[in-house]
């Protein structure tokens, strides 16, 4: 009946990976989301490690080497810098609120946890399910990024995004190819950079890294 | 049957003993990180001495609830910490009650509090008595998710089953991450419920900031004493709860000496660790404004939520 204990701190690591993601979605505080960010991406390593150690495959452990280099350390270091420049501390104007925001993200869990429900039998035993969960940060990454409105809190939503497609890989079928992960590793490195100019453009231009400035016509 | 009693008295006497040293401990950890050298950990225990040698003076224009509250308030946390498997997994009195009594009768402790806040008719206990209804009306829904999805795990919503249960592995029929759910959420309520940083400074007696020495200003001599203590019973009894419910591991399962030995000495490191980790986290974190502390606890239901469905989503 119970499950085996490799299974489960499987999950348990996956579980972490969401409870991040709660602590970002209620956080007002740029530099902390930063930092909540960073935490995922340890979990996430740790994550791939264990599932690395258990499954006998051995190109994860280059992933998660990765994670912890680009996604716990460089990338962060980026974001602080950016959040240095810029100035802003603190995420005031949000187009939801944040029990709201909680609210929608409880939903989104149990919508992911619907429309895995029918693939997780046919899945591995390992990460059962690690897929749902990963499913789950997809979406809050998602709606984190309708949800708020300076363009910092954007970029780490599409990274917390990146994190669940990871774990949902990871999940789905132990790991994509070594190369596919070596672009997505290299894209997501790229983004963050152009993002963080695209920051710093944003702020010379307006005086504010708000994003909804963007929509407005200017000659 | 003898047994049973000489046990109530031995866990009687650990949660009184090693509550003012939690105290204490929180105090030195918070000195030290802050670069102070701060009063001895054994400092809580004076105070309650000096306290109880004092004479009370109570205001004239109080009722019986002011002299009655502080007794109720230390006996229903007393009884409530006698319901949680302290250092043996079996407590004699699992009978007398489950997890749904354990969050009442804390309850009933911290309702007294709040009618006595008030009865002396001061602006500052009825300013702390309508605080401390917000935080306890929010933290009620969020506690009780989050022990119903630890019960859940269980199959049982009697402490001592759930706790034995997980000790010995077996029975437990479900997988960690409603456990960490339930376990996150029961961090955040016991951090709103027993007054500690991000809700409440228990350190300080500025009006903007306090929420229960508000409601304990009016209190001196011997009943202050009492309610300090209670106060200090409530963070062990909570503390207790979220070790032993999330890893019971080092917990007597059975009566031997030895067995008891180790149970007891787990427990108090279980404790300290925790002890010292509340002090870390509450030099980290400021003070929330009060009415962000709705997004704290909405978090805490959520998470205690989640918890919930995840077992259900998962048993399909």
């Amino acid at each position: 009946m119970t499950p085996p204990i490799g299974s489960q701190l499987v999950d348990l690591g996956s579980a972490l990976l969401l409870l991040t993601c709660f602590g970002i979605v209620a956080q007002r505080r740029l530099s902390a989301c930063v930092d909540l960010f960073a935490l995922q991406s340890i979990f996430l390593a740790l994550t791939a490690t264990l599932v690395a150690l258990l499954t006998g495959i051995h190109h994860i452990y280059i992933a998660a080497a990765l994670t912890i280099v680009i996604k716990a350390i460089v990338i962060p270091r980026i974001l602080k810098k950016v959040i240095e420049r810029l100035n802003v501390s603190r995420e005031l104007v949000m187009n939801i609120n944040v029990p709201a925001s909680l609210l929608i993200c409880g939903v989104l869990v149990m919508v992911a946890f619907l429309i895995t429900q029918p693939i997780i039998p046919f899945g591995h035993l390992l990460t059962r399910d690690s897929l749902a969960i990963a499913l789950a940060i997809v979406l809050i990454g998602f709606f984190t990024m309708i949800a708020r409105q300076k363009a910092v809190t954007q970029m780490i939503a599409f990274l917390v995004m990146e994190n669940g497609l990871f774990l949902g890989a990871t999940a789905a079928t132990y790991g994509m190819p070594l190369i596919v992960e070596l672009g997505v590793f290299f894209d997501v490195l790229v983004a963050a950079l152009i993002a963080g100019i695209y920051t710093n453009r944003l702020q010379d231009a307006f005086d504010s890294v708000d994003t909804a400035h963007l929509s407005e016509l200017k000659e | 049957m003898l047994d049973a009693f000489i046990l109530i008295a031995i866990q009687t006497v650990v949660l009184l003993a090693s509550a003012p040293l939690i105290v204490g401990l929180i105090r030195k950890v918070k000195a030290r990180l802050q670069c102070r050298r701060g009063a001895s950990v054994f400092q809580p225990y004076a105070d309650l001495t000096k306290l109880f040698q004092k004479q009370p003076v109570v205001s004239s224009t109080t009722s019986w609830i002011f002299t009655a509250t502080p007794y109720i308030l230390f006996a229903s946390t007393l009884a409530a910490g006698l319901l949680v498997p302290v250092f043996i997994s079996r407590t004699p009195l699992n009978f007398a009650g489950n997890i749904i009594a354990l969050v009442y009768l804390l309850a009933l402790g911290t309702f007294f509090l709040m009618l006595a806040g008030l009865d002396a008719g001061s602006t500052f206990g009825g300013m702390g008595s309508s605080r401390e209804a917000i935080v306890a009306s929010m933290t009620e829904p969020a506690m009780m998710l989050s022990v119903f999805a630890i019960a859940l795990t269980a199959g049982s919503t009697n402490l001592s089953t759930i706790v034995h249960k997980t000790a010995l592995l077996e029975g437990i029929v479900t997988d960690p991450s409603p456990h960490l759910m339930a376990f996150a959420a029961l961090v955040i309520v016991a951090i709103a419920e027993t007054g500690r940083v991000p809700v409440d400074n228990p350190a300080t007696h500025l009006e903007l900031t306090m929420i229960h020495e508000a409601m304990i200003l009016e209190y001196s001599g011997r009943y202050l004493a009492l309610v300090e203590w209670a106060a200090g019973l409530k963070l062990l009894v909570f503390l207790t709860l979220i070790a032993n419910v999330s890893a019971p591991w080092g917990i007597a399962t059975n009566m031997e000496p030895a067995a008891l030995g180790i149970g007891l000495a787990a427990y108090l490191v279980k404790i300290s660790g925790l002890a010292v980790l509340i002090g870390i986290l509450e030099s980290m974190f400021a003070k929330l404004r009060l009415f962000r502390v709705t997004d704290l606890l909405g978090t805490a239901f959520i998470l205690a939520l989640l918890g919930l469905v995840f077992f259900y989503v998962r048993r399909g």
